[in-house]
């Protein structure tokens, strides 16, 4: 499983590192190759923009003005504790990731989390573990593949950049990490298992997953768009680079240095 | 160039192990860039909590990005290799555009002044004689935000270069976004100049 994903993400590296080695052949060993200022890798561009006009029309005509009725009306209170609930779900996911991570103790943390916050924690509707202080943290497969991803490939190169039919931005090392993620997701285990209705567990769920997230990324997204002349192009860099910083920081645990050398070698102006 | 660098990476160390020993002294107050940013961040602080959302607040957001940032170096870095294809007269417009629109974008971003406060980290200082200093912009509700600032000296004095927000550099960002605008506009700086110059007229 894990080979044949670390397969296909070199194929999609292939190109990136190639250039990289190429570029520090051609500078003689004084500088490594400029990766940071290289452009996102998106080879299927024009069925993108397709998919991103296609998701800002469902945004502009549904989403969007639910989410702000949601975000202006609903008592705050109320919008905590949706987040809390929601977020406590997706508690497992975060822990099977850290144990892949390498880092079992922070897994054992992040189950300590959910059975706090499902038990005292009313379901998750109270984050109380907060308050005992096991710190949240919030993982995904696509973090654990760029983590082990290896050297040669830098946290920006995520494979061929994919715009997702209403998930939005997304690579092919966070699809397929969506896909694990969905695949050893116990709260989508379980209703499948035990046949759970799907109207009162899955559809509110994901209604109130959307709702939330589109909550959370509407002032930046606002932002992106507002000031840019190509919003497609800037939410790309921006994901991109957002998703590295992510992943770079797992990284830092064992490699420091990276991100400081990386940024002295943009050559800025060519 | 070698020792001297060595010498200065000591010089630093101690400076940093002096910090650490005086815990009561803010141990930022000592580096020039991190007084930059201290300041900056201050001044933006001022401007939210003085004034509202329009062209005074526009125009004191102008005044700060002319004198705490180098937005010559930063327009030029936006436009990456399309730099050099423009002429002196379209990077005059294009930096007079960008600075203007950048202002603007800055004036509304924040609206009412919310009780953010701006925390200071470390900073790491790099050969190439960049700064790079960590911050936190802490908000009433919610995570905090990490900031880092670049910091760096082009002939203009010590100036603020990028500000990354949780990763994302401000100008990677713009890069991307006037790269690809180029691309699908004829491959000149032209249309693009033209794009902003009339968003800072509306």
């Amino acid at each position: 499983m894990m080979g044949s994903v670390s397969k296909w993400l070199a194929g999609g590296a292939r190109r990136s590192v190639a250039a990289a080695a190429l570029a520090a052949a051609l500078a003689g060993g004084c500088a490594s190759g400029d990766t940071g200022a290289a452009e996102v890798w998106d080879p299927i561009e024009t069925p993108n923009r397709f998919i991103f006009s296609f998701n800002r029309a469902i945004d502009v005509m549904a989403i969007r003005p639910i989410t702000v009725l949601y975000r202006d009306w609903v008592p705050e209170p109320a919008q905590k504790s949706v987040r809390n609930v929601l977020d406590n779900l997706g508690e497992p996911v975060t822990a099977i990731n850290e144990v892949f991570q390498g880092d079992p103790s922070r897994a054992a943390t992040t189950m300590a989390r959910f059975l706090v916050n499902s038990t005292i924690g009313v379901a998750g509707l109270f984050d109380v573990a907060t308050s005992l202080g096991l710190t949240r943290t919030k993982e995904d497969a696509g973090k654990t593949i760029g983590m082990w991803a290896g050297k040669g490939v830098e946290p920006e190169n995520g494979g061929f950049y994919l715009m997702l039919p209403l998930a939005g931005p997304s690579n092919a090392r966070d699809a397929t990490g969506l896909m694990i993620d969905y695949a050893i997701d116990p709260f989508q285990i379980l209703p499948i298992a035990f046949n759970w209705d799907w109207f009162y567990y899955s559809a509110p769920r994901y209604g109130l997953t959307v709702i939330d997230y589109r909550s959370r990324t509407m002032f930046a997204l606002d932002d992106l768009e507002k000031n840019s002349v190509d919003y497609y192009a800037a939410l790309r860099s921006a994901y991109t680079q957002n998703r590295a910083e992510l992943i770079r920081a797992k990284r830092e645990k064992t490699d420091t240095k990276g991100e400081l050398e990386r940024r002295d070698n943009l050559a800025l102006v060519k | 160039m070698v020792p001297l660098l060595a010498s200065r990476r000591v010089v630093l160390g101690l400076a940093g192990g002096a910090a650490a020993a005086l815990a009561a002294l803010p141990a930022a107050a000592a580096d020039p860039a991190a007084q930059l940013v201290e300041r900056t961040s201050a001044e933006v602080i001022q401007i939210i909590k003085s004034t509202t959302p329009g062209p005074a607040r526009q125009a004191a957001m102008q005044k700060i990005l002319q004198s705490n940032f180098d937005l010559a170096y930063m327009g030029q870095t936006a436009l990456g290799a399309n730099w050099n294809k423009a002429d002196q007269q379209q990077h005059v417009r294009f930096l007079k555009a960008v600075e203007s629109a950048e202002a603007r974008a800055y004036s509304e971003r924040f609206g009412q002044y919310g009780g953010q406060t701006v925390t200071l980290g470390k900073v790491s200082s790099r050969p190439n004689g960049v700064f790079i200093v960590d911050s936190r912009l802490n908000q009433s509700s919610g995570q905090p935000i990490k900031l880092e600032w670049e910091v760096r000296d082009v002939g203009r004095g010590l100036r603020i270069t990028d500000v990354k927000v949780e990763g994302v550099s401000m100008v990677m960002t713009r890069r991307s976004d006037f790269n690809s605008y180029i691309k699908n506009n004829g491959g000149t700086v032209e249309p693009l100049i033209k794009e902003l110059e009339s968003r800072a007229g509306r």
